[in-house]
């Protein structure tokens, strides 16, 4: 009896608490610390629990082609650069300024399955300023994106600056006449 | 991110001090910079996306070298001597000490190089 008495004044203790912190600001939700080590422990532990999970029932991956992967580099350089850089290729200067931050995806694919990195660009990831691609792209695009992430590992600052060259050769060329 | 490495992120500040409080024989040699900034720094710039860097939020990254035992290193980046002035302007501007390699040049200012240096430089 004691030990149940006990057991309930201390969750309500934290039940309190938890609320304390709720209604009264007790927490820093600016951008300019990083996460305690705790909270960024947590939260990105479930994220990549949720990622792999969301992903788990998924049918297996399409086979990429080099087109996949050429147009998969365009939609990256030009909508996932800014924020994840690339080989030899800065972040846009204030994206220093995020918490949590983008990272640098050169080894993503070691980390992610190609279904788990589709489940990552197509539906974003709540709480980390990662937008869901399927917004603004097709699936087709978003498994293109994918294509070129896992590529990505085989590409140096060279073949990065090379690809980006001839992408801008080629959009800046005239329309073909028809 | 797996319970061990969790685990390790955890404990490491509290270890590298015990570490550091257990061999005063050796100063170390922090040059201009601020450890405590320059760690923050380390989390800002995502260099844990490409490098395993102990005491370092997320820091698992498997791109470039892992830089634990850093200030027991001879050399930076293969070809500088390993000083915190070496190491800074490594990090300021990798294209130029060595040109087409993976490292972005991510416009840091001098005391921010030189303040993730001297956490660098605390790495035995």
């Amino acid at each position: 009896m004691l030990i149940v008495l006990a057991w309930g004044a201390g969750l309500a203790t934290v039940g309190v608490g938890a609320l304390a912190v709720i209604l009264f600001g007790y927490f820093d939700v600016t951008a300019s610390t990083p996460h305690p080590p705790l909270i960024a422990w947590a939260t990105h532990m479930t994220m990549q629990k949720a990622v792999r999970r969301n992903a788990a029932g998924m049918p297996p991956p399409p086979r990429f082609t080099a087109a996949n992967v050429q147009h998969g580099f365009a939609l990256y350089d030009g909508h996932c650069a800014v924020c994840h850089g690339g080989p030899g290729v800065p972040r846009a200067p204030w994206i220093s300024g995020m918490t949590p931050g983008p990272p640098f995806l050169l080894d993503t694919a070691r980390q992610w399955t190609p279904n788990q990195l589709y489940r990552i660009v197509r539906h974003g990831v709540r709480m980390t300023g990662m937008p869901a691609w399927d917004q603004t792209m097709t699936q087709a695009d978003v498994w293109d994106v994918v294509a070129f992430l896992e590529a990505l590992p085989g590409y140096t600052a060279g073949d990065y600056a090379r690809a980006r060259a001839a992408e801008t050769a080629q959009s800046s060329a005239p329309p073909p006449r028809s | 991110m797996s319970w061990p490495r969790a685990w390790l992120t955890l404990v490491a500040p509290g270890l590298l001090l015990a570490a550091c409080a257990q061999s005063p024989k050796t100063p170390v040699n922090l040059g201009g910079g601020d450890p405590q900034r320059g760690s923050v720094l380390l989390v800002r710039e995502a260099c844990g996306a490409c490098h395993v860097i102990p005491g370092i939020q997320e820091a698992g990254g498997e791109v470039g070298p892992p830089l634990s035992g850093m200030a027991r290193r001879t050399m930076v980046a293969g070809v500088l001597p390993n000083t915190p002035e070496n190491m800074a302007r490594w990090i300021r501007d990798p294209q130029a000490v060595v040109p087409g390699n993976a490292m972005p040049n991510v416009g840091l200012s001098q005391q921010q190089a030189l303040d993730i240096a001297a956490y660098l430089a605390t790495l035995r």
